[in-house]
């Protein structure tokens, strides 16, 4: 169980700056994700963590004591790779006491230990076979198990699950959590996969360019994105943006759209929009957050509708994704199966007014209000 | 009747003899190189295995199958053992010699530093001499009265230093002088075919190893060793055929001198075939070692599990 803290993280490759001053505190026992497009330097700053980067500046310390200087090998930290990095010339076993016998930890011990962690990772049947005759997910347990055995103050996870199937990614992920919630140990996951990130993490990183964009527990972040890049990262699919222009229009804030659409703003949250009347600005809203009028239903007092000509229908099964044209934009509408058959129509649509988000052209910052 | 189609019968062959000419038709194709590729291959392991069995040298041209004769001699001539061992004596230090330096070398040239590809190629510059012009450039570095070595010895401890490090009654010193010219040649060999290797290390599984805390020595033993393992005994092979074979660098140096103390198999069979000109001996001397040498490379290959 560690703390870690990185202060003023910065890491060059040449000219390219791969880390441009990270600040990041990690509590005892936390599972926190890295997460990021690539390029965005999730990568490197775990890399940095290990010791397997050298850095240019700024210090990386765990519990306390600043580990700049030490090898990898002196931080206690274990980690898994992406693409496994087992010892092909050993044992499964072997493999997983690898560490334990390099730290020359006594014969017995090193036995009870491994046998523990086959257990765990329901890996025992294999600990006689080599690393080739394993499959990916096997592959991927012994990975794991591996940096289990040894008594870490940290696990670093480098995008454990990108190499596995999507069927068996599901599993090892639930299988990850349950195993952090068994062990406890302060975690860090880098992943580009932001339903990992949703699913694992205590916090989410989310990394853009070398620095670190916004951080938090995963629904804040997906309720409460800073920028329009945080917004438009988390959720599947992703979030809608139609550029807009804010008006007044009989006396309330209301956005304007082509062919005479309008979408009055929730009259709860306009006082803080207020400034930017008679500007553009982006709107943001969730495919989920828009519905289709039914009738006779009795309205929110923050719904605001639109009529919408669907031009593509994708059927999922449990959902279907509709596309209609808003301001030249494409925005997909995620409803309920069969509540739209063909493209074509014209349907009625309600938005959530009070969940979308106005965005700031010029800054790209989310318009708090 | 239905309409559905007989399965089609292929075309029958008029005789059985155009029925194998046309199922066999590549192979025999391809024959016609194949005998004249063996032919040219085996016909002088074969012509010397013939001329073996004859006696033929500068006075006699005798024909007739003379039996085991020429082995006979062969096996009771302690010259040819002699040349036997030091054969043996100079691969068995030259070969882990050159092993461990190119490894070490390697190592040294893993990561990249500014002036990497350049000091590369002049490392592997010995390598592209001739060896027998590397071993007549070593006897002028050897010379006693003029040449560098000892020269540098001199401004070292001073006064007069005057070795003869090529006519020594020492096996020591010439030995060293032979093997230093031929670790000098061949290690970058060595070298850059490790270099090679190593760089192929998955960087991964060394970043583990790190993590996991493990040794240098350890990693090495553990993690680079077996995935370079085909690769040092490819070219052990290769190098221990050379050395088995070594000729230019001590024909150069010292003739197999003084006496016969520094003489090669090669030296020997040279010396027996073309200044004794004892043919039928050099047969089957020629023989012994192609034999000799085919089951060693045989059974090397087959302990590593190169050819499996």
């Amino acid at each position: 169980m560690a703390r870690l803290a990185v202060q003023g993280l910065r890491k060059s490759y040449g000219k390219v700056e791969a880390l441009k001053g990270v600040d990041l505190d990690i509590a005892e026992g936390e599972f926190c994700v890295f997460v990021g497009p690539s390029g965005c330097g999730k990568s490197t700053l775990l890399r940095s963590i290990a010791g397997l980067e050298e850095i240019d500046s700024g210090t990386i310390a765990i519990d306390g004591n600043v580990v700049n200087t030490l090898r990898p090998r002196d931080r206690n930290i274990a980690m898994v790779f992406q693409n496994y990095a087992l010892y092909p010339y050993l044992s499964v076993f072997e493999n997983i006491a690898f560490g334990l016998r390099a730290r020359k930890v006594p014969n017995a011990e090193i036995k009870s230990r491994v046998s523990n962690a086959a257990e765990m990772l329901g890996i025992e049947a294999l600990l006689e076979r080599m690393p080739r005759q394993l499959s990916g997910g096997q592959r991927q347990r012994v990975a794991i198990g591996r940096a289990v055995v040894r008594d870490a103050l940290l696990f670093l996870f480098d995008e454990p699950l990108s190499n596995l199937d999507a069927q068996l990614r599901d599993g090892m992920r639930a299988e990850i959590k349950r195993l952090h919630q068994e062990i406890g140990k302060t975690t860090i996951y880098v992943t580009h996969d932001q339903i990992e990130a949703m699913t694992l993490a205590d916090r989410i990183v989310l990394l853009r360019d070398g620095i670190i964009e916004q951080q938090g527990a995963p629904l804040d972040l997906f309720e409460r994105p800073a920028t329009r890049f945080v917004a438009g990262f988390l959720g599947s699919p992703q979030m809608n943006f139609v550029a807009t222009h804010l008006d007044h229009v009989d006396g309330a804030l209301t956005l304007i759209f082509d062919e005479g659409r309008k979408l009055p703003l929730d009259p709860a949250r306009a006082a803080a929009f207020d400034k930017y009347r008679s500007r553009d600005v982006i709107l943001g809203v969730r495919p989920e957050h828009i519905a289709r009028a039914s009738g006779g239903a009795p309205q929110k007092p923050a719904d605001a509708s639109i009529n919408a000509l669907i031009d593509l229908v994708q059927p999922t099964g449990t959902r279907t994704y509709a596309q209609f044209r808003l301001n030249e934009t494409e925005i997909t509408v995620e409803l309920p199966s069969h509540s739209v058959e063909h493209p074509g129509t014209t349907i009625e649509l309600l938005f959530d007014m009070s969940r979308v988000i106005l965005i700031d052209p010029q800054t790209q910052h989310v318009i708090q209000g | 009747m239905s309409a559905v189609a007989e399965a089609p019968t292929p075309p029958q062959p008029a005789s059985p003899i155009a029925g194998f000419v046309d199922r066999n038709f590549r192979w025999l194709l391809v024959w016609p190189s194949i005998l004249v590729l063996l032919l040219i291959g085996l016909f002088p392991v074969i012509y010397s295995l013939f001329v073996s069995f004859q006696k033929i040298n500068r006075r006699v041209s005798d024909t007739s199958f003379q039996g085991f004769y020429n082995y006979e001699r062969l096996v009771t001539d302690e010259r040819f053992w002699d040349s036997v061992i030091n054969t043996g004596i100079m691969t068995g230090i030259a070969l882990p010699l050159e092993l461990v330096l190119g490894l070490l070398l390697a190592r040294l040239f893993l990561e990249s530093f500014p002036g990497r590809q350049i000091l590369i190629a002049l490392i592997v510059t010995p390598s592209v001499i001739a060896p027998f012009v590397a071993g007549a450039m070593w006897r002028l570095m050897f010379e006693n009265i003029f040449g560098p070595i000892n020269e540098i010895i001199r401004w070292i401890v001073g006064g007069t230093f005057d070795l003869l490090w090529l006519i020594n009654d020492n096996p020591l010193i010439v030995y060293s002088a032979i093997l230093t010219t031929e670790v000098w040649q061949w290690t970058p060999f060595m070298f850059l075919i490790l270099l090679a290797a190593w760089s192929n290390v998955d960087k991964s599984q060394l970043e583990a190893a790190e993590i996991d805390g493990a040794s240098g020595w350890r990693v090495f033993r553990r993690i680079i060793f077996p995935a370079i393992r085909p690769v040092v005994f490819v070219a052990l092979t290769i190098r221990g055929l050379d050395l088995v074979r070594l000729f230019d660098i001590v024909y150069a140096l010292t003739r197999g001198g003084p006496g016969n103390m520094t003489e090669t198999i090669s030296i020997y069979a040279y010396i027996k075939g073309f200044e004794r000109f004892d043919i039928s001996m050099t047969a089957a001397f020629a023989f012994v070692v192609i034999v000799s040498l085919s089951i060693l490379v045989m059974v090397v290959l087959r302990r590593v599990g190169v050819t499996q």
